[in-house]
């Protein structure tokens, strides 16, 4: 699959929602913690050596499972295949739920899932749909039949 | 590719997940694999499919592997000076240095205006955006809702109290106690002051009148009131409780569907 490095690395200087320094682990058989600069744009995870500006990698955050890892660290791993975890330590317990959190909702499904979710309650309460006046309400991608996927 | 990692293969399953597909179609391509780097002739052809804010390219409409990812994000999309065979061309450039634009051909006119509209709403900032603007709208409906409904119990007449009680316990019954300082509370009061959006308009009418008549210092159920503000503000929360549990207890049920 071709995609252009510049893009990828022009994304990962967007501001982020959550960045700091982590101990990071990649999947790999033998892979040893290492410390890494994480930063959250959009759905994507970037991490960086910490002396250098372009990022090492980016993980792209559409169906993945953040799971909560002893003592006080997390893991990301993917549907595709779930055994394969990247593993991140924090500093401290309230850390990790910050980044937990922060990932959990950094999914475009996830804003798509909660976006039909509003619309539809918005909808229930005033009779009027609230996605009129974006000029989007007939857009495939909010409608409710998109929910069961 | 180079030196920076993706993980692709999450990525690619993504590209053919279940999940919706915003867009779908038929585009000539230029820069690509087997086509000059710059545009000229007629291009390729190949299958596209928008997901979210990443653009997919395939060889075939039932072909399984990704050729290309574009990722929509900090990019603009505009119509562009076609090579000469191709009328109805547009272009996604990036605001990075070095970054050449994509150039991308639909089949007709129709075609093209729909890519063009699908491809600059499909930012994560965009959903952001619109998923928080309708938050806040649902907060604004439902406090006016809890104003509108105090108010007609108001006009029916003073006697109506036994209702609270109801509530409260209503809250009780689900395991939360009426705290009253909650901060989602301080949210609803914060939001419920700002401008309501213009689908709203009809609710202000009466919770504007009621407010009105709560600030006379001869209204006698201002503590009655904040009981009430509170108890919808619990409703808020055990709404977007269920919410949670239901987007999130979906997830290992499609992780089931989709096993190794």
């Amino acid at each position: 699959m071709r995609y252009n490095e510049k893009e990828l690395q022009a994304l990962s200087r967007q501001p982020a929602e959550l960045a700091a320094e982590l101990g990071m682990r990649g999947p790999k058989k033998g892979s040893v913690l290492k410390r890494r600069l994480v930063k959250l744009v959009v759905n994507f995870l970037f991490y960086f050596r910490t002396d250098e500006a372009e990022p090492v990698g980016a993980l792209l955050l559409e169906r993945c499972r953040v799971t909560q890892e002893e003592p006080s660290g997390f893991s990301i791993s993917f549907m595709e295949d779930p055994e394969r975890k990247y593993h991140f330590e924090c500093c401290s317990e309230e850390q990790c739920q910050e980044w937990m959190g922060a990932l959990r909702r950094a999914s475009y499904e996830f804003m798509r899932r909660s976006l039909i979710f509003y619309r539809n309650e918005i909808q229930k309460m005033t009779g009027k749909d609230p996605l009129e006046q974006f000029g989007i309400s007939e857009e495939a991608r909010f409608q409710l039949g998109g929910l069961k996927a | 590719m180079g030196a920076m990692k993706l993980n692709e293969r999450s990525v690619a399953h993504y590209a053919l997940s279940d999940s919706p597909a915003d867009h779908t179609g038929f585009l000539r391509t230029w820069g690509g694999p087997g086509t000059p780097p710059t545009p000229s002739g007629t291009g390729r052809r190949c299958w596209f499919v928008l997901k979210g804010n990443l653009l997919f390219s395939f060889e075939s409409r039932e072909s399984r592997a990704p050729l290309s990812l574009v990722v929509l994000e900090g990019c603009t999309v505009e119509l562009a000076e076609a090579p000469v065979s191709e009328e109805f061309a547009f272009a996604i450039r990036f605001d990075a240095p070095g970054v050449r634009p994509h150039l991308l051909a639909a089949d007709g006119p129709a075609a093209q205006e729909a890519w063009v509209k699908a491809l600059s709403r499909a930012s994560f900032g965009y959903m952001r955006l619109v998923v928080r603007e309708l938050e806040s709208q649902l907060r604004d409906a439902r406090h006016s809702l809890a104003l509108h409904r105090h108010s007609s119990w108001k006009a029916a007449g003073s006697c109506c109290k036994p209702q609270a009680p109801d509530h409260r316990s209503l809250g009780l019954e689900n395991g939360h106690s009426p705290s009253k300082d909650c901060s989602p509370m301080d949210l609803v009061e914060e939001r419920g002051s700002r401008p309501a959006g213009q689908g709203l308009a009809e609710w202000q009418g009466p919770a504007s009148h009621f407010l009105g008549r709560r600030q006379s210092p001869s209204f006698p159920e201002t503590s009655y009131f904040s009981t009430l503000h509170n108890w919808y503000g619990q409703e808020i929360m055990e709404l977007r409780q269920r919410w949670l549990q239901r987007v999130w207890g979906s997830q290992p049920e499609r992780e089931k569907q989709d096993g190794p």
